[in-house]
């Protein structure tokens, strides 16, 4: 069993006043607090040096795992986002946990991942856990595999209470994650990897909301387009990326978005940034152990 | 599935340029990375064609660049496999 929030909401004081009237709005009021902000990434410095990293390393890397590395990094840097709500209070995670959509190989459908403290694994780690996953997933071998399949056999009614039920709970009350199922809700922050070869250019998107409110915030990174931009005055043909964030008005503003986005995107544009971190468990066991004594 | 080098060769060309018109003029020696080909859709059903074709079983630390640059290294991964003891 895990606690994956602090003890104490952030105190009310602390929360900017606009928030605070999407926070407390009623229901009639019918205000929509989702803001969605796209902008791009220059692409070409993100696959050369993904393709560096590819000539001599250990395991495979690719966009995917650069965008779970740049949004850690930037949750650090930026930790009033590193947060969901509950009820109406907002409560700080305790760690940078990202979460990530992958496609479920066995059940040709999306399941989701998390990468605990992502902030202090290095991409290579990142993009091994991933591997990992994704080849217990499509094998079906792992427990979360068999906790899903458990819920796939449930009738709909069953299905429909238990999904009410627990969704009541978790909108209401600060409860720890027990499981495989709800470990995902651990990290504020889910990421989209939607640059798979042949999709569409992206101009807008907007992922839902999960019925559960656990995941305040949705980072969507598209497919690679070729443009025409301006780099020191000349206009020349670069490779660009979209890159999407749907966030809560009651915890953030616009200006925080921004601030954050613009973070990720300094990350992804100057991945040499991404280096760094622990490649091994223990290490990664040892650095934890250190944040939390701090 | 018997895996010569000949017949794993044509069938694992044969399996990723059946994936579209952009896998068309893949080839032995196309760099699968550098042109941008090899996406974690394109890797997972590589894997499990050669799981399921091959009888083996990768790990996760073999997801390695170098076993997927060229499919010509991926063939060259399978053999050394096959001829592996298995524990």
């Amino acid at each position: 069993m895990k606690w994956p929030l602090v003890e104490r909401p952030t105190p009310n004081a602390q929360v900017p006043l606009y928030n605070r009237f999407y926070l407390h709005a009623s229901s009639a009021s019918q205000a929509d607090p989702l803001l969605v902000w796209g902008t791009e990434i220059d692409a070409d410095a993100l696959q050369t040096f993904l393709q560096e990293r590819n000539r001599g390393g250990r395991i495979l890397v690719t966009a995917a795992h650069a965008l779970i590395r740049a949004t850690a990094l930037a949750l650090e840097q930026h930790p009033e986002l590193n947060v969901r709500l509950v009820r109406r209070r907002i409560y700080a995670f305790r760690n940078v946990n990202i979460r990530m959509a992958f496609f479920h190989r066995r059940y040709s459908e999306i399941d989701l991942l998390l990468i605990e403290d992502a902030n202090l694994k290095s991409l290579e780690r990142i993009a091994l856990e991933i591997w990992q996953r994704m080849l217990q997933a499509a094998r079906g071998e792992g427990g979360r595999d068999r906790d899903l399949a458990r819920l796939r056999r449930l009738p709909a009614f069953w299905f429909r209470q238990i999904v009410r039920l627990y969704g009541f709970l978790d909108r209401n009350l600060k409860l720890p994650t027990f499981g495989r199922l709800d470990g995902t809700r651990r990290g504020c922050m889910m990421v989209n990897d939607l640059s798979f070869l042949g999709a569409p250019p992206m101009r807008m998107y907007k992922p839902t909301h999960f019925p559960d409110k656990s995941d305040s915030f949705n980072l969507t990174l598209g497919p690679i387009e070729k443009k025409v931009v301006t780099r020191s005055g000349q206009f020349v043909s670069a490779t660009v990326m979209p890159l999407f964030l749907r966030a809560d008005h009651r915890l953030v503003d616009a200006q925080q978005v921004g601030r954050f986005l613009a973070a990720v995107r300094d990350h992804l544009s100057n991945p040499e940034r991404l280096a760094g971190g622990y490649y091994e468990s223990s290490d990664i066991d040892r650095a934890i152990v250190q944040k939390l004594k701090k | 599935m018997t895996a010569d080098r000949k017949g794993l060769e044509v069938d694992l060309v044969h399996f990723v340029q059946s994936r579209g018109t952009r896998y068309a003029k893949a080839t032995l020696q196309t760099d699968l990375l550098e042109t941008g080909l090899l996406d974690s859709l394109l890797l997972m059903d590589l894997i499990f064609h050669i799981e399921d074709a091959y009888g083996l079983r990768f790990d996760s630390d073999q997801v390695n660049p170098s076993n997927f640059r060229t499919i010509e290294d991926t063939v060259s991964f399978v053999l050394k496999q096959k001829s592996a003891p298995q524990v």
